[in-house]
């Protein structure tokens, strides 16, 4: 398939299933099997993994292309997960990826993962729809490691959109598959490859959100005209979309450079940009949406309560000291190569 | 919503123009040869627009045949950000060399491209823009001042006001009403004006930080002849609203501040502790995100697209980052701020506190931009 056919086709696949009440339904079940049918029957969860572990091939700038579709309607699903997370981890320790939905641990600092032979213990925070996946992955002691839920305790937690975020429980629990993690596949590597799923689902519901509000402008009347028409509410308007628009470019960019090796100076970028703009944009959408956007029937909440979530998953207040630092080690003669040339300034993130 | 921008990067050729531009701006602007500004506004040097016009550096998108390399904007935008990030002088070529060259090879006739566009090259013109009234500001086709025709040429009076450099300037390219029309839009003109005509008055205004590099010029009964009206009679707004709307996404934008915060971290960053560090991010993250929006823009620019309302999108963008970034500064350093000082850092920061205002106000207000933009989503 070629590019702009895989995103024609999640387009249209993810417009008919993950629909307004399919993702109300899912935020009250927990998971939604429609959802995931849909998208695993194109495919849409393995592109950009090795055929020959149980990918589609594709390149990771069509798989993060595909994630900005899945952001813009809101898809609750471990899309990222069991692609260019957890497949990615799979897959480059030379490990199958399987069939089913993965999960992949983040690895937060309160995490206390520990390997003994392959036996796993101890607890993992924030693991997504972890009760409902095929096997959970993660990597602990440098080495990959897939486990079934089903050896697993949970304590149910969600993200503010709903979406599971559990912390998850083991007690030597025998791992499915391990291998050592190669060159290159790092707790770092991982944080940086998480951020940029999250920027680049963050672009797509920006983009919605965008979408939602000039439309919502456009039609309510107010005065005996379009509220869109009164400068305030256009200007809020424009916040929003000045916003959508620039993440979209960094995601782009930063997947760029990510597929070429080194893009961990424009992931970080882009992620500090997503989580600024989920700030500033869902203000300006929901100001111009007045109160109708505060109701549980008007789909905003569904956007907005991702970006807030999102926007926090895989760091958001380290990204910007550690782009910082990078810049101060660089050094002042540098400063504009860093922001011209990025990572190939040697800037080091 | 048709509005989308596409991620662009230097091709080869251009990575080696900006290796090119790079190597004369560190051997001809040295430290201490020149006293850095910001932005477009660091003030004008004829030296060094001479020097750049005999390197060809200024009006690069212009035909070869008049003396220009027939480049990219893109190519363009790499030597412009040399500069600014450097606080060059680059005034006094700055309006020839980034519009009027180019529309008037657009709109010119072939007498006039071969009068002026090799001048323009060479580096040895200064023009100013004639666009501003004093009753006309962002509305700018309600413009009064207007000419009458005499034998061999026309006759202009009124007034225009913010003309950048007019004390120094050579040439004004004037927007100028010919015809009263119900419809404001029409029946404007653009004309060629010499700064040094006779009934042509030049007023400088001074600005609250004691500079006077804007006037009012003042057009009493001058005469223009008749081969230096600009394009076709009447069709001064289209003229005009294409000068202005295509390049207002260029690295003026979004650099103005670059020097003060690259001295801040040449001057303190012993010092940083994590708040600063934060900032830096964040500031650099952006500033990285901005210029992806120049360069699409310019690259639409080059694919032969319009994008007017991108371009109102990068400037809005670029100037509402250009003046958090000195907001941001002054409350993290806690300095008195003077311009008497020998810190960069200082001066610059203490001139941007009393310049930065402008920043959104020049190239039309972010108000009306934003007007652009909310129609062009709809």
């Amino acid at each position: 398939m070629t590019d702009a056919l895989v995103l024609e086709t999640a387009e249209r696949v993810f417009a008919a299933v993950s629909t307004f009440d399919a993702i109300q339904e899912a935020e009250a079940q927990r998971w939604a099997p429609a959802i995931w049918d849909a998208a695993a029957e194109i495919g849409l969860p393995w592109i950009s993994l090795p055929e020959d572990k149980g990918g589609v091939g594709g390149t990771l700038s069509e798989a993060l292309a595909v994630l900005t579709v899945a952001g813009r309607h809101a898809a609750p699903i471990p899309l990222a997960e069991t692609g260019i997370l957890g497949g990615w981890l799979l897959s480059s320790a030379g490990l199958a990826v399987g069939e089913g939905p993965l999960s992949v641990v983040p690895g937060l600092a309160e995490d206390s993962l520990t390997l003994e032979g392959s036996l796993v213990s101890g607890t993992a925070h924030r693991v997504p729809w972890a009760q409902h996946v095929d096997r959970i992955v993660a990597l602990v002691d440098g080495h990959v490691v897939a486990i079934s839920p089903r050896s697993a305790r949970f304590d149910v937690v969600n993200n503010l959109a709903g979406e599971p975020r559990d912390t998850v429980h083991f007690d030597h629990a025998e791992v499915d598959v391990i291998a050592p993690a190669p060159d290159g596949v790092t707790p770092n590597a991982l944080r940086l490859r998480g951020a940029l799923s999250r920027a680049a689902l963050m672009a797509g519901a920006l983009r919605a959100m965008t979408d939602m509000t000039v439309a919502y402008t456009g039609e309510r009347k107010q005065f005996g005209k379009a509220i869109g028409s009164f400068q305030a509410v256009q200007a809020l308007v424009v916040r929003c979309a000045e916003e959508s628009f620039l993440v979209d470019l960094a995601v782009q960019a930063a997947a760029r450079e990510a597929e070429r090796g080194n893009g961990n100076f424009e992931i970080a970028a882009a992620k500090t940009l997503a989580d600024d703009a989920a700030r500033i944009a869902a203000a300006a959408a929901h100001q111009a949406h007045g109160a109708m956007g505060m109701t549980q029937e008007y789909p905003l909440h569904q956007l907005s309560r991702r970006l807030w979530s999102w926007r926090a998953e895989y760091g958001d207040a380290t990204w910007p000291a550690r782009i910082g630092q990078g810049v101060v080690e660089n050094g002042a003669d540098h400063f504009f190569r860093t922001i011209s040339e990025g990572s190939a300034s040697g800037i080091s993130i | 919503m048709a509005i989308s921008f596409t991620a662009t990067e230097l091709t080869d050729a251009e990575k080696a123009l900006q290796k090119e531009v790079r190597e004369f701006c560190d051997s001809y602007l040295t430290p201490g040869s020149y006293v850095p500004g910001l932005g477009m506004g660091a003030g004008p040097s004829k030296e060094l627009s001479l020097e750049l016009g005999r390197r060809g550096y200024l009006g690069m998108a212009l035909p070869v045949e008049y003396g220009g390399r027939n480049a990219s904007v893109i190519e363009r935008l790499i030597v412009v950000e040399e500069l600014l990030r450097r606080g060059a002088q680059v005034e006094y070529h700055w309006t020839a060399d980034r519009q009027s060259g180019a529309v008037i090879n657009r709109f010119g006739t072939e007498e006039q491209k071969r009068r002026f566009i090799p001048a323009i090259c060479r580096g040895e013109l200064c023009f100013t823009i004639g666009m501003s009234e004093p009753d006309s500001g962002s509305d700018l086709s309600s413009v009064k001042t207007r000419a009458t025709k005499v034998e061999g040429g026309w006759s202009i009076t009124g007034v225009k006001i913010w003309n950048s450099n007019a004390h120094i300037g050579d040439w004004m390219i004037a927007l100028v009403r010919t015809e009263e029309s119900d419809d404001s839009h029409k029946g404007l003109s653009q004309f060629i004006v010499d700064m040094r005509s006779e009934g042509l008055e030049i007023n400088p205004i001074t600005f609250l930080d004691g500079t006077a590099d804007f006037a009012e010029v003042v057009f009493n009964d001058v005469f223009v002849p008749d081969d230096l009206i600009l394009g076709q009679e009447g069709d001064g707004w289209h003229q005009c609203t294409s000068e202005l709307s295509f390049e207002r996404a260029g690295a003026e934008r979004w650099l103005s501040p670059i020097l003060i915060v690259e001295s801040w971290i040449r001057e303190h960053s012993d010092q940083f502790g994590p708040e600063a560090l934060r900032f830096l991010g964040r500031a650099t993250a952006r500033w990285w995100g901005i210029r992806q929006v120049s360069l699409s823009v310019a690259r639409m620019i080059d694919e032969g697209k319009a994008p007017s309302v991108e371009s109102a999108i990068g400037k809005d963008l670029g100037t509402e980052f250009e003046q958090q970034i000195i907001a941001d500064l002054q409350q993290l350093v806690e300095l008195e701020p003077t311009l008497e000082t020998d810190s960069t850092f200082q001066r610059l920061l203490a001139r941007a506190l009393l310049v930065s205002p402008s920043w959104k106000i020049r190239g039309g207000t972010n108000e009306i931009l934003r007007g652009i933009i909310g129609k062009g989503l709809r």
